[in-house]
């Protein structure tokens, strides 16, 4: 009875256990998984990530301004999707060139939003693909 | 004029959030008989892995089915591939494999411990606990980059390796757990609502825990010896330690009794893990595609989980088959609730630790 | 895990020779899309306290056949049964009710033949 009194008592000048987020922020850590990230420079070409991944959130669809990177030889152009992404990284180990060419990063995305046209350019994309 | 009511526990009832409905028929405070419903929702997965995705992509597809046991679901897959692909993984990825498992079981005990509060109507302990559940949560982001999906397991090993540093956080975080949990023993053991009101509540006998073919802690907590780490030969548990947890009585008291216990093994074994972690590789290349049908189980913190996978040589899977341990342990269920009062349902209901989530698979 | 082939007619007799409720446990029932119409029920037990076995007794029905129940030897099956009624579109004895699915939604989903 005392003990819990005590306690009780003491509890009032403890901190919360809860984070002031936004005022302080949430530390990340370093080795968190989140967005993959893509150098274009450094990409052959390959198409190993796209086959890799399993929800299909990389997409590789012809363009007609292509990139001047002379592998790309069929005038592709990368295409990512955060919100399907599920983060696992099969597609940084699938890469010939990790690291240079394709890389996983700790950021978040960012909120997706009705004027983003997330799905709707997303499902463009996938047509597109389908048909070539 | 008919003597009984029925009262429902579910769907949309207040004291209960998940797709499942238990109807009572009380005879005043008793319950007199059950009637469940578990098939609210429905996600196709079973179909899903046999026409969507590519054998190599159905692990991440399969951890899905649950946030608590998604590691022992992306295991159970795995190790079902790794037996119709012939090849044997490192041994350093076999301990990692453990280590995550039991990590997972440790922050899923702890969960069902702390909703055991809730339902005594002692909110203090339930905040108690999930504040320290995030020691463990900690570890787990540390270990794997997530918090609840993991992602570690892959065909042929383990994601992620573990440094020096991660490895002396876990020994911390889990010595922290060990204290923390003494202290539970301690509240469950002599704290008037947790214990002594529990006692010879949502009782079930061993020989109906055979008969119901019940699993889990609800089957070790009535001195039924079923763990299927015992069972099971492709994980090493019987070199790390593994001990099994039973009690005789098979109330409500007895499943959290287990479940403590339980965690004390499992962080022995994270700790004899990260102690004496074997030098090698996590990850060997296995060639192939599946072709013939392999049985796998393991034992998920709620029970035992049983996988047949099916593969026919190409790289769509024939049939895979998850049998989840909430979805068994229904029949049992609403055995135990027959001659309870209604006014004890929640807190036994709590106490079987259901997990919806894996039952509507 | 050992396979043990049965006929639709001697299932119920062949389980309740080998079910001892105290060695075998229950896993589940589970079905099997095969060509030509076909289906394979296989009723999974595993044993307790023993390293890995696994026990299948399997048989090989027509969609129209009805499966006989063992609910009344093994009560925890009746959840399984109730599934298979769902997913493949066949008739267990005593299990009519499915599991899952409206009367307006697809039938069932893994029968891997017309839907």
């Amino acid at each position: 009875m005392l003990t819990s009194l005590i306690k009780a008592f003491t509890n009032l000048f403890k901190k919360p256990q809860t984070i002031d987020y936004p005022v302080t922020p949430i530390i990340k850590d370093r080795e968190y998984r989140g967005l993959i990230e893509y150098g274009e420079e450094s990409c052959i070409y390959c198409l190993k990530c796209e086959k890799a991944c399993p929800p299909g959130a990389i997409l590789f669809v012809k363009t007609e301004t292509p990139s001047e990177n002379e592998k790309n030889k069929k005038g592709l152009q990368y295409h990512y999707n955060p919100y399907l992404c599920i983060y696992c990284s099969e597609c940084v180990r699938a890469c010939p060139k990790p690291d240079e060419a394709l890389w996983q990063s700790n950021k978040k995305p960012l909120p997706a939003t009705k004027e983003g046209k997330v799905n709707e350019s997303w499902f463009e994309l996938e047509k597109l693909k389908k048909t070539e | 004029m008919k003597k009984t009511i029925n009262i429902p526990l579910g769907s949309q009832h207040i004291s209960l959030l998940e797709p499942v409905r238990f109807k009572f028929e009380c005879e005043n405070e008793k319950i007199i008989s059950v009637d469940s419903d578990v098939g609210f929702v429905h996600r196709g997965i079973e179909r899903a892995c046999t026409t969507k995705f590519k054998f190599d992509a159905i692990g991440y597809v399969v951890a899905r089915v649950c946030g608590l046991c998604a590691i022992t679901h992306s295991l159970s897959y795995t190790a079902a591939v790794e037996k119709l692909l012939g090849g044997e993984i490192t041994k350093k990825a076999k301990y990692l494999r453990i280590l995550l498992l039991e990590l997972d079981r440790i922050h899923s005990h702890m969960l069902c411990l702390s909703h055991t509060c809730e339902n005594a109507g002692f909110e203090a302990m339930f905040m108690r606990i999930m504040g320290d559940r995030e020691l463990v949560m900690e570890i787990q982001e540390l270990l794997t980059g997530n918090r609840v999906q993991f992602d570690y397991i892959n065909i042929g090993g383990v994601n992620r390796d573990i440094n020096s540093e991660v490895a002396k956080k876990i020994i911390e975080n889990l010595y922290e757990v060990k204290q923390r949990v003494l202290g539970y023993m301690d509240e469950f053991t002599n704290n008037w609502s947790l214990s002594l009101k529990f006692k010879g509540i949502g009782a079930l006998s061993l020989d109906d825990a055979y008969s119901f073919n019940a699993i889990g802690p609800l089957a070790r907590a009535s001195g039924l010896n079923i763990d299927v780490r015992n069972e099971i030969d492709y994980l090493p548990f019987n070199e790390i330690g593994f001990k099994m947890q039973t009690q005789f009585e098979g109330d409500i008291n007895a499943r959290n009794i287990v479940r403590l216990n339980e965690i004390f093994n499992s962080i022995l074994m994270c700790e004899n893990i990260v102690n004496g972690l074997p030098e090698g590789e996590i990850f060997t290349k296995l060639k192939g595609k599946p072709n013939g049908e392999a049985i796998v189980r393991f034992e998920a913190p709620r029970g035992e989980l049983m996988y047949y996978v099916k593969g026919n040589g190409s790289a769509m899977l024939e049939r895979v088959r998850i049998k989840t341990p909430t979805f068994a342990c229904i029949p049992a269920f609403t055995h135990i609730f027959v001659g309870e009062n209604y006014a004890d349902a929640p807190a036994i209901l709590a106490s079987f630790d259901p997990c919806l989530s894996c039952t509507a698979k | 895990m050992k396979k043990i082939k049965v006929s639709l007619e001697s299932v119920r007799e062949e389980i309740e020779s080998f079910y001892d409720y105290k060695k075998w446990h229950f896993l589940t029932l589970n079905g099997l899309a095969l060509a030509d119409n076909r289906m394979e029920v296989q009723w999974i037990f595993s044993k307790y306290e023993a390293l890995d076995e696994v026990v299948v007794y399997y048989a090989e029905i027509e969609y129209t056949d009805i499966i006989p129940s063992i609910a009344d030897m093994i009560p925890s099956a009746i959840i399984s049964q109730r599934e298979i009624v769902d997913m493949f579109g066949v008739k267990v004895d005593g299990s009519e009710k499915g599991l899952y699915l409206d009367e307006d939604s697809i039938q069932r989903p893994l029968s891997g033949c017309a839907i």
